[in-house]
């Protein structure tokens, strides 16, 4: 296990911390942010760089690249921070933004002034309504404190800062459909390119980080990116905060530092499935994540390495499944969850999740061959891909690992409820139930 | 065959608004015109000061609509006609929003809103079973909607549910008549369970012996 | 032009067009849904044309890849049709494949790419969603929400084009669906272009469902004749009669786009109500008669008037019957008094400085323009396809549009200057720009300060869109040119002025000699006639025996509606070339030609941005109708004028022969397109000179509000005209008789929203109209659809409760 101490989490639960009293008083707003303001915003964008911060969103894509691709220039560009965190499994954006959401503004204020930018929204989903309440009188004691407005600790650097609420739509979390919604449209994803850098919110551009990305910004300012990029593993450096859910006996968000033995989380940090219980399957980075099995366990948890093994860090939000769950439901309420949220603007998501629910159920209740087996990966071959965004690739990923990394399991499911139906309906199949099968066999 | 539960129309198909026609006696609706559209005062300045914090008005489109939605408990024709006319902007354009969102709702389903998350991490820890006995439990109350949820990002507390905004869980099955009750009288909900309450669960993230609640 | 490779073929297209429009320069085909560059940006939602280009490891959309030199790309590849089947049949999984009963087979994107494109298979055994279809969207137009594919082009439409925003997406994923707020109908000025734009049958013609296959229909291009707009249509034709009209996209004229009553038009061509015989009134009545008989009467009639005849050629006339008609006028009848206008809008000067090729802007310049200046006029009621053009100038490259009206105007939220003035003030605001432009800024009223800032400094390329109630007053005209030399936009390509007159060939038949000042060509003529309105007067005053009407009803349309009627009463001939049976007509005509509809019309007409523009025949004249060439040549006959036309291209040489700015061209020249001023600058010189209008006095302010009355501005609906009120599915759009008041004036006058008023103008014009109450009229104005009352004040009373109710609104008989 790492000894890495906690950055971001350090004396999480420090009473008031959530206030600007307590968080300066532990330096917050302090020394770094002098030192960033006074930098160069080239040379803050190298410092990004050198820490090799990759995106806590999902994507893990560099931030100081992304930082940098934002064009110079006097015209108006924005900073978005992406507190939608609706990827199922993850939740550590949100204690961070409950516990210590001056570290968040902190982020935006250098982030900021690193990409040019003079007005910054945090998109939260409006379900967080206790954070979102906990953010506003943070904006406002920052404002009131003069770290946000006009002329920001003198330094000529002007900054608006708003805290937008959503009303609850997954896809409002990919970066374009953030921005439509932001925009007071229909969340629908965008075409890219061209890419928010360069025609983001409002065609102007934009600079789109997740609220713990941002959060580690002033991090990285008081540590220095070489130092930073210490810590963690190659290509992934840092600390993470990963969201651990499911069956594990201490459910909860943790910092570890990237590269972890996956194992020493699921066990070490979570306490494992219950007593008597293994782990059948996990989702090494959320919902979206291709599942892993217990053969994988010993991965070091770093994005590169699950990207190796056929899947991916994405939002850090780790959830386990034991043996006593049927994979099968799993792969449902999967499956119901995507076509539930795809926005329907595109054709293979939109009809794909939609066929790909129905196919389930059918095999669910005992109504399909292992032909619908075939047909079902098949489908998600389809998807993957072929969309605008990624939230069909994201549901087809999964449920394709499901289905091949568990086809017997499907199978013998497929089996065990047709016999019971035959069973239960006798010789006589009901003719809704005739009509079906006739039509499959 | 019920209890096969093979839903023909029922879901994914079968969505209000699908089989309804225009009703060609009404006149097309377009911008409402101040004139002759009574907004309450309180909600045109909720709605302008939304609009203030933007560069574009629409972008105070889902702020405007929920608070619109706060006052009316749903987003009726008439809370749409408000916005729309505050906005300048048509209820269609409006209703297209809205019904994007599962938090706006376009049909009047109970004003005290109680999601049960049942995506897969509450689904493994009895989530479904929740919602069952929950909406049970609350039974018929026009006022009340309890419905089943995307992940509401609180796994760590699963089973859980969000009470007009407050997460509380996890949820255990003793709990479920207590908080029935507390929702039709509009009491804070399990005070002992609500997140906000809740320490960190990583041991290294508190040097000091973990402190009861942040606020 | 870059190169680029597809399928191995080498391949040259203009840079920077999409692949999908490249690919078609090596005769590759991509299939599309979703693209349609009219819709603006692509939206890359339906996934069709997802291509393979070498170093891009995910397959991309033609339709939103721009071709760049050196790209290689594939459509042919196994991966590239995996995708396309996989598309086709993710689209067909849920659509209802009832082709045989679908109004689009036969033509259908979907049907075509699905046996080009598509598998051919579906591994689909979910059982198919079901609707209730087909459900009204409108009146207009029907929906079918299982057969939509939701490729965004009808909701696009309605919200980045017409920006109208009443058609939207509701709910998401799956469970999307066309619809409007709250079961409101889909009605907007354009709504029928969704039915052309929808790919599959989901949205389909109410007036066109079931009525034909495309097999058994034929295209033919014409032009719509209902507004000076001119679009380009084709009209479907099955046994001689319009099934339905479409838009031959021009983009010098419409872009593209119709409007519904041009759309829609068409069914008043096919109704009883169409006069469809020569007749003549007798003991009271009208009734048919023979073509001989009705011409002779006609001709005898003209004789014994003995040149106390006023003549008006309305806007659906075409450039050789008007021509025709000032000869015979000028030549048979000896008189000058013959106009072509509504309002008089100035003198031969002032009519040929503002129609100066010099200072002509085009349609397609309202759409680059730095500026555009919308000064005394509503496009959508006016020109109605202006409206688009205007909108797709403001949100797609950025114009600055400026609006001077005196009634708001629906482009008042895409403006950033908009200037209120009192109804009449519209010569006195252009007199006023004028003079703040040329004084170099020294007093210009403050109302006025942005706007005349923005004209100055906003960029040299300034289109002034004006309507001719600008012109009602002479200093209109003079302030136009003024304005206009003060920007130096004489000579300059994508600025200049546009005229939108009242009628629709309003400028070939200035052109064409209809005015009493001028010939053909504008030449001037030796005893100036009465102008419109001196008719009127000249007609009421018994001065004149004989009114000869030529496709105009001034009791429909004209001003001064009392004096017509006056007029019209004391003539003791009143010869009318009508369709429709308006009031004029019925109550006061006594001999009545029938008149071809647009689709039957052949000959030229004149846009007013200076486009020569041809009509063609589309089907067979119904009934006795004869071709208005005919009718007039006959005429010419009995009266001893020869005319030398047998056919109707013998008229338009005669006419290209006799106007020198017409020289070079020819019918065949003209083609489908229409050709402006053909032989370029020679052809402008051969414009004749202008002299140039001294600087503009500044009108007197219209009257001011007394004894509780109000200043009137009356304005003419696009849904006026006997077209709308005949058609049968335009007919529920006829338009209403509303008063628009602000909120200030209905309280002073204790009236609200709905109220049923009556509207005096105290000198015999009265009319029952309904309160309309809206904010964004100014106080002290009301407005009044038609010419039923006269300004410049009127008064609003609220009607006693115990009055009738209204009547029902007369149909035509
Ligand atoms: C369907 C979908 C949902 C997403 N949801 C989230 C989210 O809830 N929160 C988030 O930070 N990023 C989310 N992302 C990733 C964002 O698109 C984007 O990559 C991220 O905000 C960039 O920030 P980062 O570089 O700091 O990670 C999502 C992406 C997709 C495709
Ligand atoms: S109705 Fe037609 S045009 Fe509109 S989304 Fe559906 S398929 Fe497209
Ligand atoms: S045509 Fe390219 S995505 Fe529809």
């Amino acid at each position: 296990m790492s000894t890495q101490q906690p950055l971001i989490f350090s004396e999480i639960d420090e009473p008031g911390l959530n206030t600007i009293d307590v968080y300066k008083r532990r330096g917050g707003y302090g020394e770094r942010l002098r030192k960033a303001l006074t930098m160069p915003p080239e040379a803050l964008v190298e410092e990004l760089k050198a820490s090799g911060l990759r995106g806590r969103g999902g994507a893990g894509f560099s931030m100081g690249m992304k930082a940098s691709f934002i064009p110079k220039g006097a015209m108006d560009k924005y900073l978005v921070c992406n507190a939608d965190e609706s990827e199922p499994g993850t939740f550590k954006d949100r204690e961070l933004m409950q516990k210590i959401p001056h570290l968040l503004i902190e982020g935006m204020i250098i982030a900021a002034y690193a990409a040019g930018a003079n007005r910054a929204f945090i998109f939260i989903r409006g379900e967080y309504v206790q954070q979102a309440d906990i953010l506003d009188a943070a904006v406002a004691e920052a404002y009131d404190a003069g770290l946000l407005g006009e002329n920001i600790l003198g330094n000529n650097f002007d900054l608006s800062l708003a805290v937008h609420r959503g009303a609850g739509a997954y896809i409002c979390g990919e970066e374009t459909g953030l921005l439509d919604s932001l925009e007071g449209k229909r969340g629908n994803p965008r075409l890219k390119p061209p890419f928010p850098a360069n025609q983001g919110l409002y065609q102007g551009p934009t600079l789109i980080n997740n609220v713990e990305t941002l959060a580690t910004v002033p991090l990285i300012v008081e540590m220095g990116g070489a130092e930073y990029a210490k810590i963690g593993a190659e290509g992934s450096t840092g600390t993470k905060l990963i969201s651990i859910s499911g069956n594990v006996q201490r459910p909860g968000n943790y910092e570890i530092e990237l590269g972890m033995s996956s194992r020493d989380i699921i066990y070490g940090l979570a306490g494992g499935p219950g007593e008597g219980r293994e782990i059948k399957l996990w989702f090494p980075g959320g919902s979206s994540s291709p599942v892993l099995t217990k053969d994988d366990l010993d991965l070091p948890y770093d994005f590169n390495t699950l990207a190796k093994a056929g899947s991916m860090l994405g939002s850090g939000a780790i959830i386990v499944v034991d043996d006593t769950n049927s994979v099968v439901d799993v792969c449902l309420w999967l499956a119901e969850f995507y076509r539930h949220e795809s926005c329907g603007k595109c054709t293979p998501c939109r009809e794909g999740t939609n066929w790909t629910v129905k196919m389930l159920e059918r095999i669910q209740s005992g109504l399909a061959t292992p032909m619908d087996l075939d047909i079902m990966a098949s489908v998600q071959e389809q998807i993957i891909g072929n969309c605008l965004c990624v939230l069909g690739d994201a549901m087809a990923m999964p449920v394709g690992s499901m289905v091949a990394k568990f086809r017997d399991e499907f199978e013998a499911h497929i089996e065990a409820a047709r016999a019971a139906n035959l069973e239960t309906v006798g010789d006589e199949p009901a003719p809704e139930l005739a009509l079906l099968q006739g039509a499959v066999l | 065959m019920a209890s096969m539960d093979v839903k023909r129309f029922s879901h994914g198909s079968r969505v209000p608004g699908w089989d309804d026609s225009v009703d060609l006696s009404k006149d097309p609706q377009e911008v409402p015109d101040p004139a002759t559209t009574p907004v309450p005062a309180e909600l045109r300045a909720t709605i302008e000061a939304h609009i203030a914090k933007y560069p574009d008005r629409r972008s105070a489109a889902i702020p405007a609509l929920a608070a619109a939605q706060e006052l009316h408990g749903w987003c009726s024709p008439e809370a749409f006609i408000q916005v729309a006319c505050v906005m300048r902007l048509t209820p269609a354009y409006l209703i297209a929003v809205a019904s994007f969102y599962d938090m706006l709702d376009t049909r009047p389903l109970g004003h005290k809103r109680v999601y049960v998350c049942t995506n897969i991490s509450c689904s493994l820890r009895g989530g479904r079973k929740l919602l069952a006995e929950l909406s049970e439990a609350i039974g018929d109350d026009p006022d009340v909607q309890v419905r089943g949820f995307e992940c509401l990002g609180a796994c760590d507390i699963a089973p859980m549910a969000s009470i007009d905004g407050v997460f509380v869980g996890p949820i255990e099955d003793g709990e479920v008549a207590e908080l029935a009750q507390q929702v039709r009288d509009g009491a804070d909900p399990l005070p002992a369970k609500q997140l906000l309450k809740r320490p960190s669960a990583d041991p290294h993230a508190n040097t000091r012996a973990p402190q009861e609640g942040t606020e | 032009m870059v190169t680029f490779s597809i399928d191995g073929r080498e391949v040259t297209a203009p840079e920077n067009i999409m692949l999908v429009d490249g690919a078609k320069y090596g005769d590759v085909e991509i299939p599309v849904f979703c693209y349609e560059p009219k819709l603006g940006q692509p939206v890359g939602a339906c996934r069709m044309c997802l291509v393979e280009i070498e170093g891009i490891p995910k397959l991309q959309t033609g339709c939103s890849t721009p071709v760049k030199d050196g790209m290689v790309v594939h459509t042919q590849t196994d991966r590239v049709k995996t995708a396309q089947q996989a598309v086709v049949e993710f689209l067909l999984i849920n659509h209802p494949l009832d082709c045989p009963v679908c109004d689009k087979g036969g033509e259908c994107p979907l049907q075509d790419i699905s046996f080009g494109w598509g598998g051919g298979r579906s591994r689909f055994i979910e059982p198919k969603r079901h609707f209730e279809k087909p459900l009204e969207l409108s009146p207009l137009v029907a929906i079918d929400r299982e057969r939509c594919i939701l490729c965004y082009r009808c909701v696009r439409f309605s919200q980045e084009i017409s920006e109208d925003y009443q058609l939207v997406f509701q709910e998401r994923g799956a469970h999307t669906f066309v619809g409007t707020f709250d079961g409101h109908p889909y009605v907007a000025p354009f709504s029928g272009n969704i039915i052309e734009l929808c790919p599959v049958g989901a949205l389909t013609s109410q007036p066109y469902r079931f009525r034909a296959r495309p097999w058994d229909i034929e295209g033919a291009g014409g032009v719509c004749t209902l507004c000076p707009g001119q679009c380009n249509v084709t009209f479907t034709v099955r046994d001689e009669r319009v099934l339905r009209v479409l838009g031959r996209d021009n983009a010098e004229v419409d872009d593209g786009w119709l409007c519904d009553r041009g759309r829609f038009g068409y069914q008043a061509i096919h109704v009883d109500e169409r006069i469809t015989h020569p007749m003549v009134r007798d003991g009271g009545e009208l009734r048919p008669v023979s073509w001989d008989r009705a011409l002779d009467d006609a001709a005898a009639a003209l004789r014994r008037a003995g040149g106390k005849v006023g003549v008006l050629a309305g806007g659906g006339t075409s450039n050789e019957e008007g021509f025709l008609l000032q000869k015979i006028v000028r030549d048979g009848l000896g008189t000058n008094d013959l106009d072509s206008r509504v309002f008089d809008s100035g003198d031969r000067d002032a009519t040929l400085a503002l129609h100066d090729p010099a200072l002509q802007a085009t349609v397609a310049d309202l759409e680059f323009a730095h500026t555009v200046l919308v000064l005394g006029v509503e496009p959508v009621d006016d020109m109605p396809i202006l409206d688009l053009r205007i909108r797709k100038g403001v949100r797609r490259h950025r114009v600055n549009l400026a609006i001077a009206t005196a009634r708001p105007s629906s482009l008042d939220a895409n403006a950033k200057q908009v200037v209120r003035f009192a109804p009449g003030d519209e010569a006195r605001a252009a007199a006023l720009i004028a003079g703040a432009l040329s004084s170099a800024g020294s007093d210009v009223p403050d109302e006025l300060a942005e706007l005349v800032a923005q004209l100055r400094d906003g960029g040299e390329d300034v289109v002034i869109l004006y309507g001719e109630r600008v012109l009602a007053d002479p200093a209109g005209a003079a302030a136009l040119v003024a304005i206009a030399d003060a920007l130096n936009l004489r000579g300059r390509d994508g600025a200049g002025l546009l005229g939108v007159p009242s009628t629709a060939n309003a400028r070939g038949l200035r052109e064409a000699g209809v005015l009493p000042f001028s010939g053909p060509g504008l030449a001037p003529v030796d005893r100036p006639g009465r102008s419109t309105s001196e008719i009127a007067g000249a007609a009421a005053a018994g001065e004149l025996a004989a009114l000869w009407l030529v496709g105009t009803d001034p009791l429909e349309t004209h001003p001064e509606r009392s004096t017509w009627a006056a007029g019209l009463e004391r003539a003791s001939t009143v010869i009318a070339h009508a369709g429709y049976l308006t009031a004029g007509v019925l109550e006061h005509a006594t001999i009545v030609f029938p008149t071809e509809s647009h689709a039957e019309h052949e000959g030229t007409i004149v846009h007013p941005d200076g486009r020569v523009q041809r009509l063609r025949q589309a089907i067979a004249r119904p009934g006795e109708v004869r071709a208005g060439w005919w009718i007039l040549s006959e005429l010419a006959k009995r009266l001893d004028v020869d005319l030398r036309v047998l056919t109707g291209p013998m008229a338009s040489s005669q006419l290209f022969a006799a106007v020198p700015f017409y020289a070079g061209l020819s019918l065949d020249a003209i083609g489908g397109k229409g050709l402006r001023w053909p032989a370029g600058a020679s052809a402008a010189a051969a414009w004749p000179a202008v002299t140039a209008p001294g600087a503009p006095e500044v009108p007197a302010p219209a009257a001011e509000v007394e004894d509780g009355r109000l200043r009137l501005g009356t304005y003419r609906s696009i849904w006026a005209g006997p077209e709308v009120a005949a058609s049968p599915a335009l007919q529920f759009l006829r338009a209403r008789t509303r008063v628009e008041l602000s909120p200030h004036d209905a309280q002073r006058l204790d009236l609200f929203d709905g109220d049923k008023v009556t509207v005096g103008d105290g000198r015999g014009g009265v009319v029952r109209a309904t309160a309309s109450v809206r904010a964004a009229i100014p106080a002290g104005s009301a407005f009044v659809e038609g010419n039923g009352v006269a300004g410049p004040l009127v008064d609003v009373r609220k009607r006693p409760a115990t009055e009738p109710a209204d009547p029902e609104p007369v149909a035509l008989s």
